[in-house]
């Protein structure tokens, strides 16, 4: 299955929201959307989800508009919230009979769900007597549980411990294998380079970047070094270079151009005791901050 | 369909399971049935003492005092001790000042000074509200004077008293409706709306805005259709207001006919009981329909709070033009014309109808087809209303911080 969005356009009252937006999602493969709050992520996904229409542009599954009556939905919202003074299995079969499950196949699904994320034991509490760890795998369940072709979880791992987000990251590793449509929301970039094949920047409801993530930290701009050295701070002040000292003993040397890399590595062997030196690799933190940190960035600093 | 079907369940369970709503509806109850047994109770309890204490009030019953003259006092004797039975009557020659002294003291309650028959101060501690002594006295004192009168103009007292107890025969033939039956079913029906649509209205509203508060409209809003989620809750409540009031009716028609005998003939309870089936039917449609209306409104509203001490602000308007219908009414119905031309409008209003329109029917006599029209209003109004609350449900639950103007909400219902 392939999940695409084309040229998608949304404003709300005179404010314009998202101006273009496309990507496509393979399904067997995650997808990250990425943006600063109020990039658009959160509308993207309504429209994705079919809360509200766009102005323009087209979801498309397979090539064809998208069936909502037939294709299954799971969504785990950022805002998390359920009913706190209701029974958990009482909410959760209904969660899923609202997305077309019959009851004895909801309740299935459901206890192999509370098993499989170690929450059997409270399938008959109430909501609010859970921690909020828990109350969180509850709601992964509802995005689950009616085994939906699509799955969009919006921050899947905040709140959660070390041992509940491993545990989460081999559901959601599963979920990817079984051939899901699995769309990543997050601000956590590390589970985002962990899990998704490609990704999508939004920056002002426009798409900054976008495309397969290997790709994209191969294209990046090879212009820094990263120096280390105990005289950094020497190297630094004499060498001439365009140096950022980032630690007490490292510093980023930014070239003029890619072609410097062997030129300046040489340089700087022969005149200072150095430790390491190499071409550095970003972070998809590191190119979050550029593509989507940029705009807002400056109108900060004004 | 289906998820119209599932929500309705789900709410409708909410609120049937509801421990508030149990407990209040069984409280409900049984005050009804203390109610309705308490003749039979009463009469158990006091059993033959009643009859004892009735014989023992000549004697014992409050001192009522007499004073009059020599010439007036022994025909007013008898009279005076005939209209008071509850009173223990005694002739007097204290001075108006003792007399005045014994009352404060209270040791007569109170007392009659007689100038002449047709002239008398009536002396009292307090004067009671409901103290009919003064009718009770001028009748039998005109009785006395007219006997007395007619005997010294050569009528004999036999034909004097045939005279004076003459009745007028009559029968009443109302062609159109008798508004001192109906008015206590009325009554009770619109006391019933007015109650039920601003207790559900309100559940309604703080129903959809606390899902909002808790964010549990997060996936509910990716998971159902805003028109099901809208008519699912309204409909649920619906159905819980209405087996709340087959309850306490439902009770109160049960204890009423276990305890008839004891209640002998009260007309108003009888009224309330005989209610005629075509009446009964009337009162279902406005009823339901009448509530739809409103829960529609209050659902809309709810869904544009995002906390829920906003609420009661919010649905202030409502509840505003609601105690308006219910005032109109109200005092269309105790003034006794029920046809003035500020109710005939308020019949087509489908805000107002429900009440307007249904007292109109039971009080007075309305041309079938302005039911008609009035009934159509109110179902077209009750399918548009349900929708465009549907639509501003849809926007508001994903607006949070301020509640969006009224203006701003329905421009941005037609953008979508």
């Amino acid at each position: 299955m392939q999940l695409e969005l084309k040229d998608i356009h949304k404003s709300f009252a005179d404010k314009q929201v998202l101006q273009g937006i496309s990507f496509t999602v393979e399904s067997g493969k995650a997808f990250g959307l990425l943006g600063r709050n109020g990039a658009g992520k959160t509308t993207t996904i309504r429209i994705l989800m079919d809360v509200f229409p766009a102005n323009s542009g087209e979801v498309l599954l397979d090539g064809k508009p998208i069936d909502y009556t037939k294709t299954g939905l799971g969504y785990l919202p950022e805002e998390r919230g359920l009913y706190p003074k209701k029974k958990i299995i009482e909410q959760l079969i209904y969660f899923a009979e609202l997305k077309g499950c019959s009851r004895e196949q909801a309740i299935k699904s459901i206890d192999y769900w509370l098993g499989r994320l170690e929450m059997t034991e409270y399938r008959d509490k109430r909501l609010d007597t859970l921690s909020k760890g828990n109350q969180q795998k509850i709601q992964l369940i509802t995005a689950v549980a009616h085994d939906p072709d699509i799955v969009i979880l919006d921050e899947p791992f905040s709140g959660l411990d070390p041992v509940n987000a491993m545990l989460l990251k081999d559901v959601v590793r599963e979920e990817i294998e079984s051939g899901k449509i699995v769309l990543f929301s997050s601000h956590q970039m590390n589970y985002i380079e962990e899990f998704c094949d490609s990704i999508a920047i939004l920056n002002k409801g426009q798409i900054a970047l976008k495309g397969d993530l290997h790709q994209i930290k191969h294209n990046y701009r090879r212009d820094k070094l990263v120096v280390r050295s105990a005289a950094i701070n020497q190297i630094a002040a004499e060498s001439g270079l365009s140096c950022t000292v980032t630690d007490e003993d490292t510093a980023l040397v930014r070239m003029a151009s890619p072609e410097d890399k062997q030129k300046i590595m040489q340089m700087l062997t022969s005149k200072y005791d150095i430790d390491e030196v190499k071409v550095f690799e970003p972070s998809l933190n590191d190119i979050f901050v550029e593509y989507a940190g940029e705009g807002e960035n400056q109108d900060e600093a004004v | 369909m289906k998820q119209f079907k599932t929500i309705l369940k789900f709410e409708l369970n909410n609120l049937l399971n509801n421990k508030t709503f149990k407990i209040v509806t069984i409280a409900i109850m049984v005050i009804i049935a203390g109610v309705m047994f308490f003749p039979r109770i009463k009469g158990m309890i006091v059993g033959d003492g009643e009859g004892k204490k009735e014989e023992a009030a000549g004697e014992g019953g409050s001192l009522m005092l007499i004073a009059a003259d020599a010439s007036v006092e022994s025909s007013v004797q008898e009279a005076f001790k005939a209209a008071f039975p509850g009173y223990n009557v005694q002739f007097t020659s204290d001075s108006i000042d003792e007399i005045k002294e014994k009352i404060d003291k209270e040791e007569a309650e109170c007392a009659f000074v007689l100038k002449d028959i047709t002239d008398y101060t009536y002396i009292v501690g307090n004067l009671s509200m409901y103290d009919d002594n003064m009718d009770i006295a001028d009748e039998t004192l005109l009785n006395l004077y007219r006997m007395k009168t007619m005997a010294e103009k050569g009528i004999s007292a036999e034909e004097a008293e045939a005279i004076l107890n003459t009745e007028i025969n009559y029968e009443v033939e109302s062609l159109g409706k008798d508004q001192g039956m109906n008015f206590f079913y009325t009554y009770i029906m619109i006391f019933a709306l007015y109650m039920v649509i601003l207790m559900y209205g309100q559940m309604v509203a703080t129903n959809v805005a606390s899902e909002k508060s808790t964010r549990a409209m997060e996936v509910l809003v990716t998971s159902a259709k805003p028109a099901s989620m809208m008519f699912g809750k309204v409909l649920a409540s619906t159905i819980a207001g209405f087996v709340q009031l087959i309850c306490i009716f439902g009770s109160a028609f049960l204890f009423y006919n276990l305890n008839k005998e004891y209640w002998g003939e009260n007309p108003i309870i009888r009224s309330i009981f005989d209610m005629p089936l075509n009446l009964l039917v009337y009162m279902l449609v406005f009823f339901v329909l009448g509530f739809l209306v409103y829960a529609f409104m209050y659902g809309a509203v709810g869904s544009t709070v995002s906390k829920l001490e906003d609420i009661n602000t919010a649905v202030m308007p409502i509840t505003m033009i609601f105690i308006i219908a219910f005032m109109v009414t109200m005092f269309s119905m105790s003034s006794g014309n029920v046809d003035n031309i500020l109710m005939k409008i308020c019949s087509y209003i489908p805000f107002t109808s429900p009440m307007a329109m249904f007292t109109r029917i039971v009080m007075s006599t309305v041309p079938w087809y302005s039911i008609a029209i009035s009934i159509l209003i109110l179902i077209g109004s009750v399918i548009g209303i349900g929708f465009l609350a549907a639509k501003i449900y849809r926007v508001g639950v994903l607006l949070y911080g301020t509640a969006p103007k009224i203006g701003t909400l329905i421009k941005s219902i037609f953008e979508h």
